[in-house]
């Protein structure tokens, strides 16, 4: 007796162990949902704000609302489309049943990046203009294969006869499957139904490769937020859709459980060893089916409604980019209907424009990217005749700009910036270095495992080029590979290579020195202030010069509303609009009358507005032609590799 | 409904494999086959060979196979026990165990760099105890820490379903032969739950092993894996072609490993649902 | 009279709250067919549960040979168990099957081979050894079961409703089958099952059991012709069960009709149970019977008709008779004084179950 009493202990202790590892970052994430500060790592007083800010996120509601339309369809869809599937493989020869499983079987082997990739390819191949329907297509394929999976065993279970013995009572063919058969695999119905859904609600990278215009999911709307630092307003989405989740299942698990349990002992635990949670999960399903009905039905009517508009614009910005309200502005304005959609890279925008697959109006993509652009005939030529608020843009700014558009033809500056070096002044005191002052710092020893860089391949080469001596646009192979060889003796000494996530690396103390835009500067000295940091944080643009930056709106060559798209960029050219996007972007605007109208040590700041003709040794990035691309990108994936 | 009349509900689903399975493949297939200006070339499959896609793979192949590994260790325990208490509220105890995927997967493993980072969760409270920091973020174990956290329930779910099918009679009937726990568990429980297990080892292998997010938030971007390598030439090397054949690359060596599993789930049984 | 085999001592076992055994007293010699027969839910599973050492009894104990087994582990026990869905491991082949209890006990291979190839050779399955238990019939499976649990030559084996799920015929073979096997091993067996006829076959000990009590034990014979309560009598065969009262010693009233019975010391006028077995009523002309009574059912049998009497009290009377009598036909009953049973009347439920005549 007392050795099973130890053993049901250390089987306890197990449960609650793993329970532990695999619900730790769930309450790490909730109790962040109650944080007053955006940082990860600093707790800032309890509040409610994130979740009042969901709510009135229209972006996050539907992202919300897409997310659980998506799922629920794709898992509707795929279970008839499975099941029915399941019955006739079921009665198929040996040959072709193999086949079927076989093939049936790939996207499961897959991976997602594969299975994403290739779904793309082929819309994009076929002209599929990428949108919500090709991720419900996308998510219905790799959903069928889970509801076979659970299917095609109980049918195996199911006999024959019972199926044969409502023919024989006088039952249609039809009526004898609902009424026999179908009771009798419905918890793997059910069972593949709720596998389907979960594996859409998590899935990430085939959404990523297949979304298109003016659709998120909340995994794509998190990664994209994954770039400047995750808002603490997707933990709070989390917590309310885990605690609703668990508070559902505890409902149908418990509430009914009363009655019965008491009255039989041991044949009734024999019966509900039978059906391990059946009930629960049918009720469960059933519950969150009825509320997805009626949540799908009215959404899809409320946007054949609203969607009647005729005037609309398709916006492809960076995630993060504009400030939300600015966009409700414009519609208000101009009665234009925006779609918005954001990408990550200027890689990943590139391909979606070349190919069409979703005609875009206006887009924002940064200096080098829109050479190759225009060098492709991707672009189309501005009527500046419709944007007379360009006025308000920086002379200096349009000069800057035709290093990638010599005639100031195609673009006009959205914001711009620098590269340079963060430090954390407490930090470095404690390791005894003196401040940094150029790139040739980040090779010190004493910095071991305090560096973060760039994790991209031209930002990262320009830091070894710029230290050398070299223009950072150089395809010299030699200087090349050079500059590999120096970040590869770097490595050892960084601690991580990332993008968006110096910002709140270097807020939580993780690093002493990063790479980082010079954009994110302000919103980190008012975060710092805000958490009352012991340490401050300062900004140095590195002696050899560096990278200037600018990101402008063009409109591609098959826009459909290119003239709602010229009043679009005219719009953001007003000095208001501009002044309000800076206030929630930080990164500087080459808009002068919205710098005139800034705060006076705002406008001043020279870390976020340098003096331009001071900095003769820092270029902008060219496009060097794939050639040039493909040698950076081996040399990167050589270091990388290390 | 005789079963010629029958084999047609398949029919749909035999289209739709070949829209949106059969045909997708082609194009990997044919970009994989084919250089930039679309003439027939082999390299992207023989690029592998190139030292940073080789070393990439083996570290992808060695970290997802440690990660298969403690998935198993991990997860075989669990359903045993699951298994043992299933009476009355079993379903229930397997759902709590599956309830963290409902959490965005981003989101969890954001949530892991939160907990591992050196001002981290886990080194505040180890501070507390006055015990020494750990310092496994941005390392190969925070990668496998992640792969092991975000698909030890896909190692769970087959290995509980297949130990749940086994009757209690057959257990009882090995202790009446004379059989001891650990008899039972080697002779009875272990190969006749191998069909579970074999999925189990599918569904933790193959997506550990082209993982790319897992990389990236918890390595710290300094370990390359073939996962990012391809993502990379997709987004943000925008070769499609090398991407492509190094996916396929890929996939042949899962189908491979696929194989030399299948031979153990002869039955094929190995329904993870 | 030689020691028990084995024992079982005020056992006493509930789940949930729900007593399942009350204080139960069992004990089988050596080299005998004991069946425990009774309705399901009557305890008999868990009674040979307790002795294979699947459940632990919650008070009382097993004895084996005289040494006390309670607390000992299932795996450790000198007994064997055939279980009601046969429980074959499906990983492994018929020989591993066999193979198995020996394997476990390291007996070295060529004993092991032996003894596959004669445990086969017992039930009828010469050269099965490389089959899948898939590939076997129902009946087989069954009887690879008996094979995997004899080869290691317990001392006693328990058998739990083996034959439940076999059809008709493949049962009565396998009974035949199970007797000799008996004999030939000399093995002690105790057999559970709720099919009466199976156990009136099969047995030498009859062991009745009804909610959690064993009502009656005896051969089949004596349970058969001598039940001692309504339960017992109602379970094994058909039969009569009427309210009578006992006037005095070998005198008893049935429906105001005095008939003479041979059972004694039930004292005076006392309400009694009276049982009559259906082929002990000889039907005789209306005059000639004790009571009298009008034909109102008739079925051909083959060995026998039978047919339904009621009497003008309404009682309605099954009789077995190779004298066909037409439905309408006025007959009289007549009962031989030996083939009339007289039991107490139990006072209360608790009683009934517990059998107030042991």
């Amino acid at each position: 007796m007392k050795k099973t009493r130890f053993r049901k202990f250390l089987e306890d202790f197990y449960l609650v162990l793993t329970l532990l590892f695999l619900y730790a970052p769930i309450v790490v994430m909730m109790v962040l949902s109650f944080n007053g500060s955006k940082s990860r790592s600093q707790w800032g007083g309890f509040t409610f704000e994130w979740y009042r800010h969901m709510f009135e996120s229209a972006s996050i509601v539907e992202a919300l609302y897409n997310t659980l339309l998506i799922a629920f369809l794709s898992a509707l869809i795929a279970t008839v489309l499975g099941t029915a599937a399941a019955l006739g493989i079921g009665s198929m020869k040996k040959v072709t049943k193999s086949v079927y499983m076989g093939v049936n079987n790939i996207p499961m082997l897959n991976s997602d990046i594969v299975t994403g990739i290739s779904l793309m390819l082929m819309f994009i191949a076929f002209g599929v203009s990428l949108g919500f329907k090709t991720i419900l297509l996308a998510h219905i394929s790799f959903n069928v294969p889970y509801v076979l999976l659970s299917v095609m065993p109980k049918l195996k279970q199911t006999s024959r006869s019972t199926y044969e013995a409502a023919l024989d009572l006088g039952a249609e063919p039809v009526t004898a499957f609902f009424k026999v058969v179908f009771p009798d695999i419905m918890p793997g119905v059910l069972s593949g139904f709720l596998m389907a859904f979960t594996m859409s609600l998590d899935d990430f990278i085939i959404t990523h490769f297949t979304r298109g215009a003016g659709i998120n999911t909340l995994s794509t709307l998190i990664y994209s937020e994954v770039r400047r630092g995750i808002r603490p307003t997707m933990y709070a989405l989390s917590t309310v859709i885990f605690v609703t989740v668990l508070t559902l299942l505890l409902i149908a698990n418990f509430s009914p459980a009363k009655h019965p349990s008491r009255s039989d002992g041991g044949a009734g635990a024999a019966l509900t060893r039978k059906a391990p949670g059946g009930n629960s999960f049918q009720r469960f399903v059933l519950i969150a089916a009825a509320f997805l009905v009626v949540a799908g039905v009215s959404g899809v009517t409320w946007q054949h409604l609203t969607a009647s508009a005729s005037d609309e614009l398709y916006v492809y910005n960076w995630g993060e980019y504009i400030d939300e309200s600015v966009i409700d502005r414009f519609t208000e304005e101009t009665g234009i209907q925006v779609t918005y959609d954001l990408f990550e890279t200027n890689e990943e925008m590139y391909p979606v424009i070349e190919a069409g697959a979703v005609r875009y109006d206006v887009v924002c993509p940064s200096d080098y990217m829109i050479q190759r652009m225009a060098e492709n005939e991707l672009l189309a030529e501005i009527n500046f005749d419709n944007v007379p608020n360009i006025a308000n843009i920086g002379p200096e700014y349009m000069e800057w700009s035709r290093a990638f558009d010599p005639d100031n033809l195609y673009s006009v500056p959205y914001t711009w910036g620098t590269v340079g070096i963060i430090y954390n002044t407490k930090r470095i005191e404690e390791l005894g270095v003196p401040a940094p002052t150029k790139w040739a710092d980040l090779w010190d020893e004493r910095y071991a495992g305090e560096i973060l860089m760039q994790d991209s391949v031209r930002d990262a080469f320009t830091v070894a080029l710029k230290r050398l001596g070299y223009s950072l646009n150089s395809t010299d192979p030699a200087e090349l590979r050079e500059a590999a060889d120096l970040l590869l003796a770097q490595k050892p000494l960084v601690q991580a290579y990332v993008v968006d996530q110096v910002r709140d690396k270097m807020l939580n103390g993780e690093a002493a020195v990063g790479v980082i835009y010079s954009g994110e500067l302000l919103y980190l000295r008012e975060e710092a202030e805000a958490l009352g940091l012991d340490y401050e944080l300062e900004y140095v643009v590195p002696e050899e010069g560096t990278n200037i930056w600018i990101d402008s709106w063009v409109i591609p060559y098959n826009a459909r509303n290119k003239e709602n798209a010229e009043k679009w960029i005219n719009f953001l050219c007003r000095p208001d609009i501009a002044k309000k996007n800076f206030e929630y972007i930080t990164y500087a605007t080459p808009n002068f009358a919205a710098r005139w109208i800034l705060d006076e040590d705002q406008r001043r700041d020279p870390d976020v507005f340098p003096d331009l003709t001071q900095m003769t040794n820092s270029e902008v990035y060219r496009y060097l032609g794939t050639e040039a691309e493909d040698r950076y990108n081996e040399l990167w994936k050589e270091i990388k590799a290390q | 409904m005789n079963s010629k009349k029958v084999r047609w509900l398949a029919a749909p689903y035999g289209l739709w494999m070949a829209g949106f399975i059969v045909i997708p493949l082609l194009m990997i297939f044919f970009y994989g086959l084919t250089d930039r200006n679309g003439a027939f070339t082999l390299s992207n499959l023989f690029s592998i060979a190139a030292p940073e896609h080789m070393k990439a793979l083996i570290l992808s192949l060695l970290l997802s196979a440690v990660s298969t590994v403690i998935c198993l260790i991990v997860a075989y325990p669990l359903a045993l026990i699951l298994r043992s208490r299933n009476i009355g509220k079993g379903g229930l105890m397997v759902f709590i165990f599956i309830l963290p995927m409902w959490m965005n997967f981003l989101l969890r493993t954001m949530a892991w760099q939160t907990l591992l980072e050196r001002n981290g969760v886990i080194n505040a409270l180890l501070a507390a105890l006055r015990l020494p920091p750990i310092a496994i973020i941005n390392t190969p174990a925070a990668i496998v820490l992640g792969m092991v956290y975000n698909f030890l329930p896909f190692m769970i779910l087959p290995v509980y379903n297949a130990l749940a099918k086994i009757g209690d009679d057959v257990i009882n009937a090995a202790k009446d032969l004379g059989a001891d726990e650990r008899q039972v568990l080697i002779r009875i429980l272990m190969p006749l739950s191998v069909p579970g297990i074999v999925s189990g080892i599918t569904m933790v292998f193959v997506p550990a092993l082209t993982t790319f997010v897992i990389s990236n938030l918890l390595g710290g971007s300094k370990i390359l894996l073939i996962g990012n390598v391809i993502e990379q030439e997709f987004t943000r090397g925008s070769n499609w072609n090398l991407g492509a054949g190094l996916s396929m690359v890929l996939m042949v060596f899962i189908l491979l490993s696929m194989a030399l599993l299948g031979r153990y789930d002869k039955s094929g049984e190995g329904g993870a649902f | 009279m030689s020691l028990p085999l084995i024992e079982l001592k005020n056992i006493e076992k509930s789940y949930d709250g729900n007593l399942i055994l009350d204080d139960l007293n069992l004990s089988v010699k050596e080299n005998s067919f004991v069946t425990l027969l009774g309705p399901s839910g009557c305890g008999k599973t868990t009674t040979l549960r307790i002795i294979g050492g699947f459940e632990t009894p919650d008070k009382g104990s097993v004895l084996f040979n005289g040494q006390d087994i309670t607390s000992m582990p299932a795996n450790r026990r000198p007994l064997n168990t055939v279980f009601q869905k046969y429980a074959l491991f499906t990983h492994m082949s018929i020989a591993e099957n066999i193979a198995f209890g020996l394997r476990i006990r390291k007996k070295p291979q060529s004993y092991i081979d032996d003894k596959i190839r004669y445990a086969l050779k017992l039930v009828n399955l010469e050269g099965f050894e490389n089959r899948s238990v898939d590939s076997l019939s129902g009946g087989q499976q069954q009887r690879i079961a008996i094979a995997r649990a004899i080869v290691n030559e317990p001392k006693l084996l328990l058998l739990d409703e083996p034959l439940g799920a076999l059809d008709l015929k493949l049962r009565q073979d396998m009974q035949y089958e199970l007797i000799r096997l008996k004999n030939e091993l000399g093995i002690t067996f105790i057999y559970v099952t709720h099919d009466q006829e199976e156990a009136l076959t099969m047995s030498d000990t009859i062991v009745v059991m009804n909610k959690g009590y064993i009502q009656q034990m005896g051969t089949p014979e004596q349970i058969y012709n001598e039940p001692e309560n309504a339960f017992v009598a109602d379970f094994i065969g058909e039969s009569n069960i009427v309210d009578g009262i006992m006037l005095r010693d070998e005198l008893v009233e049935i429906f105001g009709a005095k008939f003479v019975c041979v059972d004694k010391g039930f004292g005076v006028n006392k309400p009694v149970d009276v049982v009559i077995r259906p082929e002990d009523i000889d039907l005789v002309k209306p005059e000639d019977g004790t009571l009298c009574g009008v034909v109102t059912h008739l079925i051909f049998k083959g060995v026998h008709y039978e047919m339904e009497v009621t009497t003008p009290d309404g009682f309605e009377w099954l009789v077995h008779s190779t004298d066909m009598f037409p439905v309408g036909q006025k007959v009289g009953i007549h009962v031989d004084p030996f083939d009339i049973q007289i039991m107490n009347k139990p006072e209360s439920e608790d009683e009934e179950a517990a059998g107030v005549n042991e």
